[in-house]
């Protein structure tokens, strides 16, 4: 039985057999978003307004200006977000200026219909008030997904690969191989932490290794120079190069 | 093979990709990009390769990131333009109302008998239809159809009016087909409530007018464009309906499924009705209030219901032999 993850991957599969993950993103972010849309919104209006009853009115009358601004708000309200959502990009400019992307659970792109669907039914996530029904149905599906969402079977996405830091330090440790065979978990699990560790302080290195102490039956530096020893044979099992063997008080990560 | 060998066998595959990438994700590719399906199978096979080994992050996000990308963009289609919106409203809609006719008529039932209910009870019975109205909206009615308006009062003075006033219909009604509809999606709730009670509203502002009135103003405004617009009503309703009915009783499918797969059947019904109110409110704005003999307008009238109703049953019939 796996444990619960602690990211926010979701795996899907895609029509060609390969399995992609989809960061999905949360409540804050896309309360972020919607409030710079709402914010962008809000200043077309005044801007159109504006527009309208300075130089339209002029030209073709108050009453047919009226007409067009209630024209102008009808397609505002309802087709904003579903024109940019079925826009080359995904997403409307608020969403893009939080780096996120609307995509279709099958990981394609949204398409027209799907994108009226997820809009129009903001009616219903709005009730009673302030996106509660939105709210509170993100919070109890896992892929975050509000009402809209769920019928329109479409996810809210982090458009970028999150930022990867890869320290360029060289790991002075023994190779050497697990006294056990390990799972593909474990495995990842410690080529994971090799790769992660040089960004962490010490203490933080110290108190990881020892979880690990029934495998390397060792406390302390001890048990973190041999688990370090055994991720680095995991990464390249055979000795080639013929660097000396590190000492034995030197530091165990150095860049 | 060691990770760092497999890092480097696959790079050239990946940053191939990339570069076919760009160049299709432009608005007119310059270079041909063929090979893009190929590249991107052989970059999906290297992310399952890579995820099974465990490579580094770094290697499978940067995998991951690109089949998504590369999935985009082969996924990409255009909406079909205006051809594929006729379509949709000549063909797939009348063909989804008659694919659903009993739940159209069931809402067609809930929309009318109250209605008629209401109109015939109130003059005998007015206090109902008044306990509903309330004072403000009987003297809006008296102001409009009472007894000594005549059918000629709607006449508007400009085209500005007439253009404003489709403006306001079509901003309306429309929305009203559009939250009718999102309301099906709690149980068919939502849609039941507003079909509910623009049905008793409708049926006490007739009686009402029967009771106090002039019924021929009323009946000569509105004969035309409530063809459209109370047909649009019933399906938007039909279509949250749909919506609401397939979480109530998903049969054989998962709910969540269901919902999709409800989703997209209502679709067709939804932009149908926003169409005829659409059509409603360019006949409310521009028609119904030409000064013309009241027997001219109900000819009228009486055509536009009998093509409502000659649409929802004949349009699209053939194609659906030919499917």
């Amino acid at each position: 039985m796996a444990a619960p993850r602690a990211d926010t991957l979701q795996s899907v599969e895609l029509a060609d057999g390969v399995e992609i993950q989809l960061r999905v993103a949360g409540l804050t972010v896309r309360s972020m978003a919607y409030m710079m849309d709402l914010l962008i919104r809000i200043g077309i209006y005044i801007v159109a307004a504006i527009l309208a009853f300075w130089l339209l009115a002029g030209v073709i009358g108050p009453q047919m200006t009226g007409g067009l601004m209630m024209l102008f708000m009808f397609f505002m309200e309802w087709f904003y977000n579903v024109i940019f959502e079925a826009g080359p990009r995904g997403a409307t400019p608020g969403q893009r200026s939080m780096k996120l992307r609307v995509m279709s659970l099958t990981g394609g792109p949204v398409t027209l219909a799907q994108a009226v669907m997820r809009n129009f039914l903001r009616v219903v996530d709005f009730m009673p008030g302030l996106y509660l029904t939105g709210i509170v149905c993100m919070l109890f599906t896992k892929r975050f997904q509000r009402v809209g969402d769920l019928v329109a079977n479409t996810v809210v996405t982090y458009a970028d690969p999150p930022p990867v830091i890869t320290p360029n330090v060289e790991v002075r440790a023994e190779r050497r191989a697990p006294s056990q065979v390990l799972t593909r978990e474990e495995q990842a699990a410690l080529l994971q932490f090799i790769e992660r560790a040089p960004l962490w302080a010490d203490e933080r290195r110290l108190e990881l290794a020892a979880l690990a102490q029934p495998l390397t039956h060792a406390p302390g530096v001890e048990g973190l120079r041999r688990l370090c020893g055994m991720a680095l044979w995991l990464q390249e099992p055979e000795e080639k190069r013929a660097a000396p063997p590190p000492l034995k008080g030197a530091s165990l990560f150095q860049s | 093979m060691t990770p760092a060998q497999f890092e480097k066998n696959i790079e050239p595959r990946w940053q191939k990709l990339e570069k076919l990438l760009t160049e299709a994700e432009k608005s007119k590719p310059a270079v041909a990009v063929e090979e893009l399906p190929a590249t991107f199978r052989q970059v999906c096979h290297d992310l399952s390769v890579a995820q099974h080994r465990m490579s580094p992050q770094r290697l499978t996000q940067k995998l991951n990131a690109l089949a998504i990308r590369a999935y985009r963009v082969l996924e990409r289609r255009s909406a079909g333009g205006w051809e594929a919106f006729v379509r949709l409203f000549l063909v797939q809609f009348p063909q989804a109302v008659r694919a659903e006719w009993k739940l159209f008529w069931w809402c067609t039932a809930l929309f009318y008998l109250p209605a008629v209910l209401i109109a015939v009870i109130t003059p005998a019975h007015p206090e109902w239809a008044m306990a509903l109205l309330g004072p403000d909206s009987m003297v809006q009615i008296e102001s409009m159809y009472g007894e000594s308006s005549k059918p000629s009062d709607y006449v508007r003075e400009n085209f500005g009016s007439e253009f404003a006033a489709f403006c306001f219909y079509i901003w309306n009604n429309v929305s009203i087909d559009f939250k009718t509809f999102a309301g099906g999606v709690l149980g068919g709730v939502g849609s039941l409530f507003v079909l509910l009670f623009n049905s008793i509203y409708l049926g006490a502002v007739f009686g009402y007018v029967h009771y106090s009135g002039n019924p021929m103003t009323l009946y000569t405004w509105v004969v035309a464009h409530g063809a459209p617009e109370l047909t649009g009503l019933v399906i938007s309703a039909m279509a949250g309906l749909r919506v609401g009915l397939s979480v109530l009783r998903p049969g054989r499918l998962e709910r969540r499924a269901a919902l999709v797969l409800a989703g997209r059947k209502a679709m067709p019904l939804l932009i149908g009705a926003a169409v005829l109110t659409s059509l409603a409110a360019v006949l409310e704005g521009f028609w119904s209030p030409l000064d013309l003999p009241p027997a001219m307008k109900f000819t009228a009238g009486g055509v536009c219901w009998l093509l409502v109703a000659v649409f929802l049953m004949f349009s699209g019939r053939r194609q659906a032999d030919a499917a």
